[in-house]
């Protein structure tokens, strides 16, 4: 009897964790790709049996920590809609915005050891995804900056800034300014449905980048 | 032999035998009933004596006439009649056959052959029994049969095969007895006895026990009897049989024992004539209660009969075994009296229907009375009034209905008789399990019973803490309390308890035999007495009812007060025990006053009083509540009605799902709408057996199953039904549980575990179904030795019509019911060809072996441990099956409903009613598929397999257009009987599709395969589900062969396929997808493994390879795109877009872009413009941006 049933198991956390993970490792990657950060900062690694890089720098490694380790709660109780990794310009203005979309799975199980090796293909194939995305996006201008912002339904915010989940590392309301960007074209890069999460992955791009 | 261990062992520490011990009670109460019955017995038949005055005989084993022939004579002729051996008291032992070792140890006795007492009576006096000793017929015939015996059981093949003729009563049975009476009996209380008592005991009470009957049932009852104490082994004992009948000797006889003596109340018997029986009984009963893991079966009613009838159970000594357990298992009989009574009250509405008006007897004497006191001005009630009629503590105010001394002394229905004592066996540990059962009592709120002899079928709620176990109970009588009176519940004496508990807490508790018989007349008078009021009533068990009063107060125009009034009175009256009588506007109100009114009161809850009295109700009393939800509840900070009114609705329904959650959103504020009915469908048949598994070797398990089965058959058979679900439920040892458990033979502390497994066609064949069960019994990989407890559930029931074919009833059935159940939604009608080929879309069954099978495909073995066991294939693969789909109701014009033929009508209303019978398990709703949009509602989709061309403009779409579902959806049955050409036609269609789906299904399989991995955990799934996307795939071919005539890869079905415009399927899809909200929540589960989630698809195509040819054939075989098929693409853009299935949005827009730029008719580079600039304005809606197209 290996199920695991609906009981046994926190979906929402397990969900969560493996999310964040692949978060983390899709932060990492989209900033090396982007070439948010010199090449210098990053270290090739290995995950979902593909080589990534890591940036190997401390601080944006833990400020990345913290805002996945503020965002795992959110996903767990399913008030994250979209998490978004923008990327903005010397002025502030976004210029690229990669959506990861997460949307409850069609049917929320965990059933069997098959469970993992699949969500990892999956996730290893959005990872492939984000590695060859600068096919398809216009290179950024020089001197691009990035920020994390978490689409919440309903009245997720307010309880965030309630319970935080790190001292000192509260949350703000973003900007219309990084949020909105004009003329964008949309990029979509990978879909994928599991068991545990269905999540979507594209880029928006800002038609005139510079 | 291990029993014989520790029944050594047992026998000397046990003080049993001694004074005061339950054994002497026994003995003595026994002798009491014979004193008391013999100047009856005497009375009755003229020539009595006393002639054996002196002599005390016992019986032992199998005589003839029989130990009950043989008693009344006794009580006839002076003797005395010993029902348990004692060395002192009894002068002789009476027997034809003994075995060896039984004779070793009866040295010293006189062992008499019956005829002594016969002969004697003949001559009128006593005469020698010297002539009469048995062991001067050892030598002889029955010699031979004990030899024969041992070969045949190597159990006693180590006994001398000659007896000692100098030791005339040595005997031989001993090993046998010991474990027939383990094995034969759902008891815990008499093993037990006979455990520690003196092993002549054991035969006494065995042979005493003995009834006669027929010779069938002899040897029934010796298959029970089994040298090894592994639950049942069938097999040896049949070989037994064998051998028993072939020596045709009774050699075993002795064994037969206690299973006779549990006589169920036979007709012949007066509860005050035959002592031993009725004694039998009580001790039965309580083994029943006090193992505690038997689990009733209220539906079984098919039981009751066959154990009113002593020749039935004859019917093959294979399912013998089982048969007996239940035939003899009191409290199951119990449980199958409400079954008897909803008939009763279902026979006396027929009966008053078939002559025109009942005469009510009751009403009448009301009107009187109301006539006489006219006063009497009552309020026309126009509301509805329902009155719940509840008998105050059944069992004991039957038990002491001819007993005025103990009315208002704390009184309790049990077996035990004794000080409440016992000594505890070696192997038990009930502080373990009594430790269990307190951390248990620590996760649940401890719960309160209430009402009389709570028939729990919950295999563990006997066991619940609230028995009053404490550290001591080792020393106690765990003899259950059936029912106590109220002056026990004062001194917090509970149902359920154990007798040894409750006679600390309450000294004088004054015990009180069961008497069956008493409580089945008792409960039939007051039926008789409801009857004659009215006949809406709802049996719910032998001593409640509900009465749906509305139309008879209007019609007399009394209050519900008076009404009950006489009602109780007539009650009293009758039975001469009280009744408290509940009534409000609706059932669970009325249950809730009848709380309140007890005892012997009523209550009538007024609507305006309802909000009042609920709120301070405990959540506890409310229906479906149980000790885990109530302490779910509890964490929820609820604990009476009004809390639970402060949760809002999708609290509840996230908390304990859709449905719980509305029953409990509705039942906290007195919201109640089932209605009284007084016929009941029965939802399943099933069979279980919890007490005394020991297996030692799968061999046993297997063959228990097989009679297990037979049972199940005999039931289904018994209630003319037939099921396709077959539910194997195990109980397990729960590790590190004690290996004995505390309960003599009881299951303990267990894990239980099921599985089901849904077979092609409903079957009530118990080969069958033992096949399927000890397939799951294999595939759950169990140590047998662990194993507690086994039962059979079927379900998803169907009555079984006399089918020659013997392929069951849904063969015949499916064509005329899919011509009959259309009707309704599409009225114009069809030639019946037409209709027979497309029953065949209508598909529901997936053989796995099945070649061009989809992903929908069930894969056996992938499923873990859930419910679903995807049926083998070698059921399915023989034959086809349909299965139709009537619309739901909500979804059914009514006008055109009720225009049909009656006939007609019915057999749709019929089909809605099996759908609500369908168990429902909807934890599932709760993430409504968000399909309205793309598909909105319409009766499912399935349906509508046949189409009549609706736009009779268009030149191609004349002629009927048959879609072939997919092969895997094809009912076999249905198949199977369609003519042969026709057949033939399917196949070769199949056989195409099948190779154009080849790799499609290959790429499924790998993108795709998250159906088969959630499917355990799903565990229901719905058919209404399934039926919706079951839809797209079955689809798939047909869209390109109407698209494409002549071109599509899938053509080759039949010649009626015509070309028809894409956008017939969008037209088609929004009539026929289900409605999410449709009420029909209740929806089976099934095989289909198919996403859940309505998939975008274009014209049934959904994998990104089928659009993908899809749109290269249309663009390149048609010159001109017409508009309907640019819209159907858009439209499946949009859905893409709304299923948040970007990448996939992209890739089709980058197709067609690439298909349709490159075409040389540039209306094709139009219609991507046009596609792509809704398809933009759509992205731009949801995303803000719009996609980029490079």
């Amino acid at each position: 009897m290996a199920t695991l049933t609906r009981q046994d198991l926190n979906f929402g956390q397990v969900a969560a964790d493996i999310l964040c993970e692949f978060l983390e490792v899709a932060i990492h990657l989209i900033l090396y790709v982007r070439e948010i950060y010199p090449s210098g900062i990053f270290q090739k690694r290995k995950k979902y049996s593909v080589p990534v890089q890591m940036s190997c720098h401390p601080e944006l490694n833990q400020y990345i920590q913290d805002t996945l380790h503020c965002v795992k709660p959110l996903i767990e109780k399913n008030e994250a809609e979209k998490v978004v990794v923008v990327i903005m310009d010397k002025e502030h203005h976004p210029v690229e915005r990669f959506v990861f979309e997460i949307s409850p799975p069609p049917l929320l199980s965990i059933s069997s050891e098959t469970l993992l090796s699949h969500v990892e293909q999956l996730l290893r194939a959005m990872i492939l995804k984000i590695s060859v995305c600068d096919a398809v996006l216009d290179n950024n201008p020089p001197g691009c900056t990035f920020t994390v912002l978490v689409h919440t339904r309903e009245a997720a915010t307010r309880n965030m800034e309630k319970v935080q989940v790190i001292k000192d590392f509260p949350w703000i309301v973003a900007d219309e300014q990084d949020v909105h960007m004009e003329e964008a074209k949309l990029i979509p890069l990978k879909t994928m449905t599991s068991d545990i999460l269905k999540m979507q992955l594209y880029v928006e791009e800002r038609t005139q980048k510079t | 032999m291990s029993r014989d261990g520790w029944r050594k062992k047992a026998s000397e520490d046990d003080g049993w035998g001694g004074r005061g011990g339950y054994m002497a009670a026994k003995i003595s109460k026994l002798e009491e009933q014979f004193q008391k019955d013999a100047p009856r017995e005497k009375q009755k038949d003229g020539m009595s004596s006393c002639i054996f005055s002196g002599v005390a005989i016992y019986v032992n084993g199998y005589t003839d006439p029989s130990a009950d022939e043989l008693r009344r004579l006794m009580m006839l002729h002076g003797g005395q009649f010993h029902l348990y051996y004692t060395r002192s008291k009894t002068t002789h032992i009476i027997a034809t056959n003994l075995p060896n070792r039984k004779i070793q140890e009866l040295k010293g006795e006189k062992v008499v052959r019956p005829e002594w007492i016969t002969d004697s009576i003949k001559a009128g006096r006593q005469l020698s029994y010297v002539p009469y000793q048995l062991y001067t017929k050892q030598k002889g015939l029955n010699f031979t049969s004990v030899c024969a015996r041992g070969k045949q059981d190597p159990s006693s093949s180590h006994e001398p095969s000659k007896p000692d003729l100098n030791h005339p009563e040595s005997d031989s049975i001993k090993p046998q007895n010991g474990s027939c009476s383990i094995i034969s009996e759902e008891d815990a209380e008499r093993p037990r006895v006979n455990g520690i008592h003196d092993g002549d005991d054991d035969d006494y009470d065995n042979a005493c026990a003995l009834l006669p009957r027929g010779s069938q049932d002899t040897l029934l009852t010796n298959g029970y009897v089994h040298p090894v104490n592994g639950a049942l082994k069938p097999q040896d004992s049949f070989a037994e049989l064998q051998s028993l009948i072939s020596t045709a000797s009774p050699a075993k006889q002795p064994g037969l024992h206690n299973m006779q003596k549990d006589l169920h109340p036979k007709p012949t018997f007066k509860p005050g004539t035959s002592a031993a029986p009725q004694k039998g009984n009580l001790h039965d009963q309580k083994r029943v209660r006090l193992n505690g893991s038997y689990h009733m079966t209220p539906n079984s009613s098919t039981l009751a009969d066959s154990s009113n009838q002593p020749g039935r159970s004859g019917q093959g000594a294979e399912a013998g075994i089982i048969s007996e357990f239940f035939s003899h298992s009191r409290l199951h009989h119990i449980s199958t009296w409400r079954n008897e009574f909803s008939e009763y009250v279902n026979s006396l509405q027929s009966r008053s229907r078939a002559a025109g008006g009942a005469v009510f007897s009751g009403k009448e004497k009301l009107k009187k009375l109301k006539a006489n006191c006219s006063l009497m001005a009552a309020p026309q009630v126009r509301q509805s009034c329902i009155l719940h009629v509840d008998m105050d503590c059944f069992f004991v105010s039957v038990g002491i209905r001819h007993r005025p001394d103990l009315k208002g002394k704390p009184v309790a229905v049990t077996s035990n008789r004794g000080p409440g004592r016992v000594a505890q066996r070696p192997g038990a540990n009930p502080q373990l399990e009594f430790q269990y059962y307190q951390r248990k009592q620590n996760q649940y709120r401890k719960e309160k019973t209430d009402g009389d002899l709570e028939m729990t079928p919950s295999p563990q709620c006997d066991e619940v803490p609230s028995n009053g176990v404490d550290l001591d109970l080792a020393a106690l009588s765990m003899a259950e309390i059936a029912s106590c009176s109220y002056e026990a519940r004062q001194a917090d004496v509970r149902n359920g308890m154990f007798f040894g508990r409750a006679k600390q807490l309450c000294p004088d508790l004054q015990s009180v035999p069961y008497d069956f018989q008493a409580y089945k007349e008792v409960a039939l008078s007051m039926y008789e007495t409801l009857a004659s009021y009215t006949h809406n009533i709802e049996a719910l068990s032998c001593d409640e009812a509900l009465v749906d009063a509305t139309k008879l107060l209007v019609e007399l125009g009394v209050t519900p007060d008076d009404l009950a009034r006489a009602i109780r009175e007539d009650i009293k009256e009758k039975t001469g025990c009280s009744a408290s009588v509940g009534m409000s506007s609706n059932i669970l109100l009325a249950r809730m006053a009848t709380r309140k009114a007890k005892p012997n009161g009523q209550y009538f809850l007024r609507s305006e009083e309802v909000d009042d009295f609920i709120r301070d109700q405990p959540v506890s009393s409310l229906p479906g509540v149980g000790r885990s939800m109530s302490s779910k509840l509890t964490s929820l900070g609820v604990s009476t009605c009004g809390d639970l009114q402060q949760l809002s609705i999708s609290r509840l329904q996230r908390e304990f799902g859709p449905r719980t959650g509305q029953t409990l959103f509705r039942f906290c504020r007195g919201l109640d709408d089932r209605p009284v009915r007084s016929e009941k469908e029965r939802k399943s048949v099933s069979a279980e057996m919890n007490y005394n598994i020991r297996f030692t070797q799968v061999e046993e398990a297997e063959s228990f199953l097989t009679n297990l089965s037979m049972e199940v058959q005999k039931r289904m058979e018994g209630a003319g039904l037939r099921g396709r679900r077959i539910t194997l439920k195990v109980m397990m040892r729960k590790p590190g549980a004690p290996v004995e458990p505390a309960k003599y033979g009881g299951h303990g502390i267990c894990d239980n575990f099921a599985r089901s497994v849904l077979l092609a066609q409903p079957t009530d064949s118990g080969q069958l179904i033992a096949a399927e069960a000890i397939k799951l019994f294999y595939a759950m990989k169990l140590d047998v030795k662990d194993m507690r407890g086994v039962g059979l559930q079927v379900q998803q029931l169907e009555g079984s019509y006399a089918d020659p074919s013997g392929q069951g009833p849904s063969r015949g059935r499916s064509i005329k019911d899919l011509l009959l159940a259309k009707q309704p939604a599409h009225s114009p009608r069809k030639d019946p060809l037409a209709q027979g080929q497309s029953s065949v879309n209508r598909t529901e069954v997936t053989p796995p072996s099945s070649p061009p099978s989809t992903s929908s495909d069930p894969m056996p073995g992938t499923s873990k441990g859930g419910l679903h066991h995807p049926h083998t294939p070698n059921h399915v693969r023989t034959y086809l099956n349909v299965s139709i789909e009537v619309p739901s109701p909500s979804q059914v014009d009514q006008s055109v409903l009720e225009a049909l033929p009656v006939d007609i009508r019915k057999q749709v209303e019929q089909s809605w009613r099996h759908r609500e019978e369908q168990p429902s398990t909807s934890s599932h709703l709760s993430t409504p598929p968000r399909t309205s949009s793309s598909l909105p509602p319409g009766p499912s989709l399935g349906t509508l397999v046949l189409q009549l061309p609706d736009q009779p403009g268009q030149p191609c779409t004349t002629g009927i257009i048959l879609e072939l579902p997919d092969f895997s959806q094809v009912d076999p049955e249905v198949f199977a009987a369609l003519p042969r050409e026709l057949q033939e036609e399917l196949c070769s269609a199949y056989r195409n599709k099948g190779n154009a789906q080849a790799h499609a299904q290959a790429q499924v399989e790998q993108k795709n395969p998250f159906p088969q991995l959630k499917q355990p955990a799903v565990g229901k799934l719905k058919r209404r589900y399934k039926k919706r996307n079951a839809s797209p795939a079955k689809k798939g071919p047909s869209p390109l062969k109407k698209l494409f005539p002549g071109n599509s890869p899938a053509k080759s079905s039949p010649s009626k396929t015509l070309p028809l415009p894409l956008k017939h399927f969008g037209g088609k899809k929004t009539e026929n997808v289900q409605c999410p909200s449709s009420p029909s929540i209740d929806v089976p589960e099934t095989l289909s493994k198919l996403n859940p989630r309505p998939v975008p698809t274009l014209a049934g195509a959904y994998e990104f390879s089928d659009i993908r040819t899809l749109l290269r054939e249309w663009v390149t075989t048609i010159s001109e795109p017409m508009e309907e098929d640019i819209l159907q693409v858009v439209k499946y853009c949009t859905e893409l877009v709304e299923d948040k299935d970007l990448e996939k949005l992209y890739l089709v827009i980058k197709y067609m872009k690439r298909l349709m730029q490159q075409s040389s008719e540039s209306v094709w580079s139009m219609a991507f413009d046009f596609v792509l600039d809704n398809v933009q304005v759509v992205v731009q809606q949801t995303y803000g941006s719009t996609l980029k197209i490079t």
